[in-house]
């Protein structure tokens, strides 16, 4: 599905994102990808959708070369792969609707998004979507109204409009407080199993990454120090790619198994 | 314990603070009596040309109410003056405002040159580009609509420009991650988040401009100006004291419209 | 495997949202029919030989400044910033006691601060050239009706933002100070106008910013400053000096703004 080929990036200013990364990831896993602020989390999942072009390597999603796809093919790659951002990254002023039809500019001409010409087929998805993160009741509030939680949760319905292969999240839970950060999370681990979408999560918080991924990758200055199931993984594994000992501030909390 | 009970505060400030006030009030004191000898005006003064300013009321009133039938086509033009520049000014600030936000334009040089000209622009009284205006194409509305629309664009570019750099690109990176082209990341992400803020400025801009149109007219830029130089030659106070009541009252209704709407876009 | 029509909840208060829409489109649509429909503008005395004769004529005159008259031009420009400067500093006093009666957290009578409120803002609805205009009338053509078309003109703006900066301050502090047994005077000495001072100036200097550019054209009223030789030079058409005026209040407005903002940025 994704694989990763000896793929470097350096950054204009000199910084180093990646450094010869090799990884491969199947159809429908649940990867989290754990590290310190810094260690090239960020730029790995930006690199699968091309929001940062690495300079070296060869990078296969879905059976093409990211990194030699023109702006046309791009775009259609970027359909198919969904992103969900630390910040939620809505639009605050508009709509819960018109920020969840935003999932379906890919698929839509640019004039008939213009006039807000969207079919009634993805208007059902968008609204069955909304469904699915149990956020329905706010269609036609304002993104600004809601909640951080709930603004995740459009966020998530956003991508789901997309139908997507893949779906990254870069921090979903950064902002919010523990009990949503589980909800958050809970909702992207079903709708990994019930679609079967492939979803890599960056994450800081140790005790999320082992109650919630299949597989967990440690990264570390640009480089995959660990790669291995769940099952492998114990407190020396995290300490080995944090390079320090473990801290409360690395643990999440809140309704642990529940 | 010993060395502080020595020690007395001089009082609430220090010392340097105290100099520095007492600097200032001694040279802005100075410049008043400066300027005060050099235009001849005493606060004094006012009292004592009180009974003028009254007497002078007196012949203004009552005001002459039969003038209003030669007001209102000119108080039309005024304020068509001001829609037509306050419309096209938007129009030509709008890319203009772009290359001055340095978000946007990431050329420095543009972006420097941008604003040199701008903080030129914005120096010169709407008055005196009437002046040259008419100057070029003659006594009319065109000049006062020509002269209007570069003032304007001065304050609408600034404006819009600083709204442009305050604004949050997260939006605009979602739009773009999930497919959509450069139309559409302006769209829906960038759009939404300027549209009302620039609505507003074009009408605070479109209130700004009514006052201004309204005095155009003394130097032959169109308008209900060109009526009150008329009547000020003519010394016909009553005439002037309707234009001055009518001017009054389209200003404080349009700008209670138009700070109405302003309050309801937000 | 029924398959049913799809259909959105609907918006609250659809119909009551377009309607609104369009009656404001409705609106817009008629002002500006009512403009284009009565504005006449004579397209052919615009586009003529004439006005490119005057464009040829003007243009290079205006591009090469007058420098011979900078004495007198710099003499009304000095004039015309005095103007300014007497008629900001009599606004930003007299608008201190009219923002005091308009603060609602001050004087605790709504009619007294709608009172207030009122006087300000009929005198921000006056441009300052009609006040101009009747102070001239009534005192002559001086530099003095200029003043006080300044001062009034710009005690509207002052006032009013004056009375905002009042209504924003910290009230616990006027409490502690009551608790303490201090009079109002030393209330208002002591708890209000440390926290209103700085403010206060930074608008009366921003106000002056303002004043400079006015300033500039009451003259073409009479009201003394640069003013009067721009109608002088515009009726003699002169415009290689009316060129040179324009660039002395380019320069004087320029370093004033600079001046002004580097004080403000220190006071806040």
């Amino acid at each position: 599905m994704i694989e990763f080929k000896d793929v470097s990036l350096v950054y204009p200013n000199g910084t180093e994102g990646l450094k010869q990364v090799n990884v491969h990831i199947q159809e429908g896993e649940f990867v989290v990808i754990v590290g310190l602020s810094g260690a090239g989390k960020s730029t790995l999942i930006r690199s699968i959708n091309r929001l940062v072009t690495p300079t070296k390597g060869e990078l296969i999603v879905d059976g093409d070369d990211v990194l030699q796809l023109n702006n046309k093919q791009l775009r259609t790659l970027r359909t198919k792969v969904g992103m969900i951002f630390q910040s939620y990254n809505l639009v605050r002023r508009s709509t819960v609707m018109k920020n969840v039809m935003a999932g379906r500019l890919g698929y839509t001409g640019t004039w008939k998004s213009i006039f807000h010409l969207f079919s009634n087929e993805d208007k059902r998805l968008a609204y069955e979507n909304l469904q699915r993160v149990n956020i329905e009741d706010k269609l036609y509030n304002r993104a600004d109204e809601l909640s951080g939680g709930q603004q995740q949760r459009v966020s998530i319905a956003r991508v789901l409009a997309q139908q997507p292969k893949v779906m990254l999240a870069d921090e979903p839970v950064a902002s919010l407080d523990p009990p949503t950060s589980h909800q958050v999370m809970k909702y992207l681990k079903q709708i990994n199993e019930e679609d079967n979408i492939t979803t890599i999560v960056n994450l800081h918080f140790i005790d999320m990454a082992m109650e919630y991924a299949d597989r967990i990758i440690g990264m570390r200055d640009g480089e995959i120090v660990f790669d291995g199931p769940v099952s492998q993984v114990s407190e020396q594994t995290f300490e080995q790619i944090y390079g320090r000992s473990i801290r409360d501030e690395d643990m999440r909390g809140g309704m642990k198994g529940a | 314990m010993h060395k502080s009970a020595s020690f007395t505060p001089e009082g609430l400030y220090p010392r340097k603070t105290k100099l520095t006030i007492t600097i200032s009030i001694v040279i802005v004191s100075t410049f008043y009596l400066l300027s005060s000898i050099m235009t001849e005006s005493f606060l004094l003064d006012l009292f004592i040309k009180m009974p003028n300013v009254f007497g002078l009321i007196g012949e203004f009133f009552p005001p002459e109410w039969s003038y209003l039938e030669e007001i209102w086509p000119k108080l039309f033009e005024t304020i068509h003056i001001a829609i037509i520049a306050t419309t096209v000014a938007v129009i030509i600030s709008i890319p203009f405002s772009l290359l001055t936000a340095n978000n946007v334009t990431t050329n420095h040089w543009l972006y420097q040159a941008m604003r040199f000209l701008l903080n030129i622009i914005r120096t010169v009284p709407d008055i005196i580009l009437a002046v040259v205006f008419v100057g070029l194409f003659g006594i009319g509305a065109f000049s006062g609509i020509i002269a209007l629309i570069v003032f304007a664009v001065g304050i609408l570019v600034k404006l819009m420009s600083e709204v442009i750099e305050s604004i949050d690109m997260n939006p605009s990176e979602a739009i773009r991650a999930s497919g959509g082209n450069g139309l559409q990341t302006i769209y829906f992400a960038i759009v939404p988040q300027v549209l009302p803020q620039f609505i507003s400025f074009s009408l605070y801009v479109f209130e700004l401009n009514i006052r201004a149109s309204l005095v155009l007219g003394l130097v032959g830029a169109g308008g209900i100006g060109q009526l009150l130089n008329k009547e000020i030659n003519f010394f016909n106070y009553p005439a002037v004291s309707t234009i001055v009541i009518i001017v009054f009252a389209v200003v404080v209704i349009i700008d209670y419209i138009s700070g109405k709407l302003r309050e309801g876009l937000v | 495997m029924t398959e049913t029509t799809f259909t959105l909840p609907k918006k609250p208060n659809q119909r009551k949202v377009l309607i609104k829409r369009m009656i404001v489109l409705l609106v817009i649509v008629m002002i500006y029919f009512w403009t284009f429909s009565n504005m006449t503008i004579n397209w052919g005395d615009i586009f003529s030989m004439r006005t490119i004769e005057n464009i040829d004529r003007i243009l290079p005159q205006f591009l090469q400044p007058a420098f011979s008259e900078t004495p007198s031009i710099l003499e009304k420009m000095v004039e015309t910033v005095f103007i300014a400067y007497t008629g900001s500093l009599a606004a930003a006093i007299i608008a201190v006691p009219i923002a005091f009666l308009a603060a609602s957290n001050m004087v605790k009578h709504t009619f007294w601060n709608q009172c207030g409120m009122w006087i300000l803002g009929a005198i921000r609805a006056f441009p300052e050239i009609i006040l101009a205009i009747i102070f001239v009338a009534a005192i002559g053509p001086n530099p003095f009706a200029g003043v006080l078309a300044i001062a009034i003109g710009s005690t509207g703006m002052l006032g009013k933002l004056y009375a905002e900066i009042i209504e924003s301050i910290d009230m616990n502090v006027i409490e502690a100070l009551q608790a303490s047994g201090a009079n109002k005077m030393q209330i208002f000495i002591y708890g209000i106008l440390p926290q209103v001072l700085p403010e206060f100036l930074s608008y009366a200097i921003y106000r002056f910013e303002i004043d400079v550019r006015a300033s500039s054209v009451l003259g073409i009223v009479g009201a003394g400053g640069i003013g009067m030789l721009i109608t002088f030079a515009y009726m003699n058409r002169n415009w290689e000096e009316v060129g040179m005026i324009l660039l002395s209040i380019i320069i004087t407005v320029t370093i004033i703004d600079q001046i002004s903002g580097f004080i403000r940025r220190r006071l806040v």
